[in-house]
């Protein structure tokens, strides 16, 4: 494919002779990779455009509108979300949604509630990560760097130290990519951890998902930047981190009964220890963090 | 190094430093790699020839790029030293050795690719653009004479670097075997044969655990399976012996479905091994049956040492 036609141009250049200068190499980019790469960013900053990696708040009429035309269903699905939320605020569609979104929902209620328990909570659990990937043999520095720069968020969002930050820097630094990808990716790292620990549990659930070991799905679907995420990331990131995480649903589905409403589906931490994660019983913590989702993309949604 | 001069904000720098860091404090014997002192962005490594193969004892040199966005992207590599199986002064093709650039992820490193690209050395080129095919005996000259000198290649720093990696590699790597594999290979099924054995169930596991990637295939699994040798091979990089062990191979994608459908040949080899492969099977097996009838004859353990040299 594509591949291919690279490779043929690679090569062509490949037919220099050994002694070649070094200035004359010094040009070593056209190559089958590199294209590879310059085409995703291509397409990459083109979706940049349209959307930064987190969008302004909307209300939710805002979301109304972009169905106007659409199907009956989700125009009435979403009358039902405008009773209970008040607003949405997009991430974009870059693969990496689902993390951007639980990243700054997560970041925004602690800076908002200024819970300390929650972020002694979540604080013990990163510690966990830290020793659960040390104990699947993760080099060390292959994922420091991106744990100390989302505890370094978690400290900033808290107020009364010299580090500080307000509500608009939170939004800056979730748009930065230096800073956004590597809290995206720290969670790609605590969620690999959590399955690769667990994966008795979450074996059966990557069975349905595709054909694949718990090895292989981590590698291919969690760890590389931009790979959606599915029920088996959720579920996996919300007991390593303790944290639970409500999905609002809208799609095209109906009840047969006539009446329409709008599913969602609590992703409760287990309890310590306890390898299953039960939906729906919220009696321990109710979720803080609500995500819609449409198939293939999450938003955040602010409650009223 | 003088890590003042760099921003350390830069989470590629970070990094960087860290791997380098990291790399001086759990050196290996099968490779060597440095930044320049003025830009860490660029490396210089030389990896040793894996054993068992035309490459063992050969010591190419060669050169890592590693991009702004590092470790979000991966690095590049190219080889400086002629070696029969990659073309020099041309990046390597990393879909090659499985590393799809759009499937790298940062908990990969230098190191993890480094160990790849030693596996891929052995393995078939199957016509991979980049890639070379030269015949065995051509790869064996290419490894004694990588060993004379280093390339010669940049600046003077840039050289520098490259001749203390020699230096180093030199002290680390057995020399290129000289004997005729099949003689070799006689000597040391005689000798070895329980220790042959061990490893050689080790080896089945390795190949067992590790999916079939077919060479031009989504999976990647190589990283871990990489990994997982490192220990292994640092134990079998025993200096001084420059035996050639028939039952060590290099598990690698696209070799692994010739190694299953000829189990019968119990060293599990690359396509290209085959023939020394057979070679050694036969006079093993000659020698086998040999031993045997001596065995019998006498039944003493003297006794067949005796008959058997």
């Amino acid at each position: 494919m594509q591949n291919q036609n690279h490779n043929q141009n690679q090569n062509l250049e490949g037919q220099l002779p050994d002694e070649q200068t070094a200035s004359q190499f010094e040009d070593w980019a056209n190559f089958g990779d590199d294209d590879i790469m310059q085409q995703h960013s291509a397409i990459r900053s083109a979706e940049a455009d349209k959307i930064p990696f987190l969008g302004e708040k909307e209300p939710i009429s805002a979301l109304a509108a972009e169905y106007e035309s659409g199907s009956p269903i989700l125009i009435e699905k979403i009358k039902v979300l405008a009773e209970q939320y008040v607003a949405i605020r997009r991430t974009r569609g870059d693969g990496n949604c689902f993390f951007r979104s639980f990243m700054f929902s997560y970041l925004e209620h602690i800076l908002e509630t200024q819970d300390r328990a929650e972020v002694d909570q979540i604080k013990r659990k990163v510690e966990e990560c830290r020793k659960t990937l040390q104990s699947l043999g993760y080099a060390d520095f292959t994922f420091e760097d991106f744990f100390a720069l989302f505890l370094e968020q978690l400290d900033c969002v808290l107020q009364g130290n010299e580090s500080s930050i307000s509500h608009d820097e939170l939004l800056n630094r979730s748009r930065d990519q230096s800073i956004s990808d590597y809290v995206v990716m720290f969670f790609r790292f605590v969620t690999s951890g959590e399955i690769r620990k667990r994966s008795e549990f979450f074996e059966p659930f990557i069975l349905g998902l595709m054909n694949a070991t718990v090895e292989q799905f981590c590698k291919s679907s969690v760890e590389p930047m931009g790979e959606e995420s599915d029920h088996v990331h959720i579920t996996a990131l919300s007991d390593a981190l303790g944290v639970p995480i409500r999905i609002v649903y809208l799609d095209r589905s109906s009840c047969d009964t006539g009446g329409v409403s709008v599913n969602h589906h609590d992703f409760i931490p287990a309890a310590d220890d306890l390898p299953n994660s039960t939906s729906g019983d919220s009696v321990t913590k109710n979720p803080f963090i609500t995500l819609l989702y449409r198939p293939g993309h999450y938003d955040i949604l602010y409650a009223k | 190094m003088a890590e003042d001069k760099y921003n350390l904000k830069n989470p590629a720098v970070k990094r960087i430093l860290q791997e380098v860091k990291e790399m001086q404090s759990n050196p290996s014997d099968d490779f060597m790699s440095l930044p320049l002192e003025e830009n860490i962005f660029e490396w210089q490594f030389a990896i040793r020839g894996p054993s068992d193969t035309e490459f063992e004892g050969g010591i190419y040199h060669g050169r890592i790029q590693l991009p702004a966005e590092y470790p979000f992207k991966p690095p590049s590599f190219m080889l400086l030293t002629s070696n029969g199986r990659f073309e020099t002064q041309t990046k390597i093709c990393l879909s090659i050795s499985n590393h799809h650039p759009e499937h790298w992820q940062p908990s990969w490193s230098v190191r993890t690719a480094l160990v790849a690209l030693i596996a891929f050395m052995p393995t078939n080129p199957n016509g991979a653009l980049g890639s070379l095919d030269y015949k065995k005996e051509e790869r064996r000259v290419l490894a004694v004479k990588s060993r004379e000198a280093p390339p010669r290649f940049g600046t003077p720093e840039r050289q520098k670097l490259i001749d203390e990696i020699h230096e180093y590699m030199l002290s680390r790597a057995p020399p290129v075997p000289q004997l005729n594999p099949a003689q070799d290979s006689e000597e040391q099924n005689t000798n070895r044969e329980g220790e042959a054995q061990s490893s050689l169930q080790e080896d089945g596991a390795i190949a067992a655990h590790s999916n079939p990637d077919p060479v031009d295939g989504e999976n990647l699994a190589v990283g871990d399976r990489v990994i997982e040798e490192v220990p292994e091979a640092a134990v079998d990089a025993n200096p001084g012996t420059a035996e050639l062990r028939v039952s060590r191979e290099i598990p690698a994608g696209g070799s692994s479905d010739q190694l299953l459908h000829k189990p019968e040949t119990r060293a599990q080899k690359p396509a290209d091994d085959r023939l020394f492969t057979w070679a050694a099977v036969g006079l093993t097996i000659a020698i086998m049956v040999l031993l045997l009838k001596k065995f019998m004859k006498s039944s003493g353990y003297g006794a067949l040492f005796m008959d058997g040299s």
